[in-house]
């Protein structure tokens, strides 16, 4: 199954993860979300996210200014 | 339930980051965990390389406190820093709409950039205030 | 031997006082004595408060002209 993108470059804290609970309501369960940010406080707030709602923070990466991070919808 | 204190700090009131910067200190200097989340105006207070003049902005109470040398605020987080467990954590929001890298704030302060949705879940482990 | 050192806090605004005595008392060894002298009333109570939270000895609060002597004993 191929991960749903979500550019979230350029959006301002908190809409990266405003605009990923959007996304994730779609999806169905065990359907994957792919996150670009450049917001650097998305780093702790995905991860604070995922435990909190039950998603799988499957990945979370930094390449420079670029973070990435692979959500998995939970049931 | 912990009784670490978490203090959103918003107001660029001098009176207001005075009372933040006392609280913060002696909650930390009194072995309680502080975490302080800088935002909106408060932020541009702790801009480095500001004169007092420049940093504090305030009314009649900071006209005194600026006469009698009240402790200065930023030095007040500092010491909580210094001699207590006190975190402290820029808003990334108001720091990317004033176009400001972590570095243009006042040094040896900050753990980082930070977001609410951490702060506010970490906060519910304990108490949160803002000013 | 435990040594005494004393604080000149006087005029120092709350929480100035506070903070020179735990600024004094990180330098030295336990069993040591730090003076310190206050102006600020509200010191007078918060220093014996905070000794009692972190469980350093408060060993006197004395009232003088015009200001006040709180002596801390180092237990940690």
């Amino acid at each position: 199954m191929t991960d749903q993108i979500l550019d979230a470059q350029g959006l301002l804290c908190p809409m990266p993860v405003l605009e990923a609970k959007k996304a994730l309501t779609k999806m169905a369960a065990g359907a994957t979300l792919k996150i670009i940010a450049t917001d650097p406080a998305a780093k702790g707030d995905f991860e604070v996210f995922c435990r909190n709602t039950g998603h799988e923070l499957l990945e979370s990466s930094q390449d420079g200014s670029i973070y990435s991070f692979r959500i998995r919808r939970s049931a | 339930m912990s009784n670490a204190l978490y203090i959103l700090l918003c107001s660029g009131e001098h009176e207001k980051i005075q009372m933040a910067g006392m609280m913060a200190s002696v909650a930390a200097v009194s072995e309680r965990p502080v975490e302080v989340f800088v935002s909106m105006n408060a932020l541009l207070a702790f801009a480095n390389g500001m004169q007092p003049a420049e940093r504090y902005h305030g009314g009649e109470f900071s006209e005194v406190m600026c006469a009698k040398n009240a402790p200065d605020a930023i030095k007040l987080f500092q010491s909580g820093k210094e001699f207590g467990d006190l975190k402290m954590w820029a808003c990334s929001m108001a720091l990317d709409v004033k176009g400001w890298e972590m570095s243009h704030l006042e040094k040896d302060l900050f753990d980082g950039p930070g977001g609410l949705t951490k702060f506010l879940s970490d906060a519910e482990n304990g108490q949160l205030i803002t000013v | 031997m435990s040594e005494r050192t004393t604080i000149d806090a006087r005029g120092a605004f709350c929480p100035g006082p506070l903070m020179e005595l735990i600024a004094a008392l990180k330098m030295r060894q336990i069993g040591d004595e730090v003076e310190v002298l206050s102006s600020d009333k509200g010191s007078v109570t918060d220093i014996p408060e905070w000794c009692k939270k972190v469980k350093h000895e408060c060993i006197s609060v004395d009232e003088k002209t015009g200001y006040w002597s709180v002596l801390v004993r180092k237990a940690k």
